[in-house]
């Protein structure tokens, strides 16, 4: 939980323009506490994640935090800018490992708008305007550890090319 | 050790309810301090029909699952010290609501095998989970990469 507290969530669709951004946040020092809170939470009891011992028989310097923490944590804070009832699709990668001590940043914007949402093949949108959303969550020192995608409804087009 | 012979295999299903401490207790622990999450009358304040759900809420099913939320890709024989989650995809055909009665039926969509970058052969497993209400509709789909690492 960063210092930085933003509104809460939006309901209804917001409307979003290609290149609005997302305010950047940042969430850590994630501590252990933080990746067994999600473990329990989660449901996620890979030893790999809670137990030292393990993880360093391994050969791992530590624990490490889950993909689905970080990114879930990612998808939170999108959520909070374009209403988490407005997403209609989400894909997140995850491209590198997060360990103790380590603060990320969350980061996210529209690359792309489509005003004519109901005509694209093959997907649950029944009209309406979507937006497509791309965000990361790095590491201090530029390492990306989580790249996200979603489709989201939107109130308006705004920069439709 | 999952092979191509997995591809269409189904590992069963789960059923599960939202439910609100769950919700709750999930948004803490992704770092969300978001009232709408917590309490019902921020949620409503914001227009929402109760408290909503978070996105990722469909790992809540492992707590319904044999092994918890790796127990499908330990039943394919995945070693749980090389096992890494690569990534996961849903869409939503409806929000969840707290209440909803969920059951997930898991099935092996895909399985490859590729080099490591650090040598062996790494397995790449998809698992791809049909949630459904308690009127039986599909509410959300997911796909989740496994990944075995190269022994």
């Amino acid at each position: 939980m960063g210092a930085d507290s933003p509104p809460s969530a939006p309901s209804a669709p917001v409307a979003l323009a290609a290149g609005d951004a997302m305010p950047v946040a940042t969430v850590g020092p994630i501590t252990r506490t933080d990746i067994v809170r999600y473990a329990g939470a989660g449901g996620d009891f890979n030893p790999i994640h809670h137990d030292e011992p393990f993880a360093r028989d391994l050969g791992l310097p530590s624990v490490f935090s889950m993909g689905m923490l970080q990114g879930g944590a990612l998808a939170q804070r999108v959520g909070r800018w374009v209403g988490p009832e407005n997403v209609v699709s989400m894909s997140m990668r995850f491209t590198g490992q997060v360990w103790p001590g380590d603060t990320l940043t969350l980061a996210a914007r529209v690359v792309a708008v489509d005003g004519n949402a109901g005509t694209a093949g093959g997907d649950a949108v029944a009209g309406g305007p979507t937006a497509t959303i791309e965000a990361t969550a790095t590491r201090d020192g530029g390492e990306v550890v989580v790249r996200l995608a979603a489709r989201v409804r939107i109130a308006s087009p705004g920069g439709h090319a | 050790m999952a092979s191509v012979a997995d591809i269409g295999r189904d590992l069963g299903e789960a059923h599960f309810r939202v439910d609100e401490s769950k919700v709750r207790e999930l948004a803490t622990a992704l770092l969300d301090d978001d009232p709408v999450y917590t309490d019902e009358g921020a949620a409503r304040a914001a227009g929402f029909d109760g408290i909503p759900v978070p996105l990722t809420a469909s790992v809540l099913v492992a707590f319904s699952t044999p092994g918890g939320l790796i127990g499908p890709a330990l039943d394919l024989g995945m070693e749980v010290g090389r096992l890494l989650h690569g990534g996961s995809e849903w869409d939503y055909l409806r929000p969840l609501r707290v209440g909803d009665e969920l059951t997930g039926r898991v099935v092996v969509a895909d399985v490859t095998q590729r080099e490591g970058s650090r040598g062996g052969a790494m397995t790449l497993v998809v698992l791809e989970t049909e949630f459904r209400d308690a009127a039986g509709a599909p509410v959300l789909r997911r796909r989740e990469t496994w990944i075995e690492r190269g022994a």
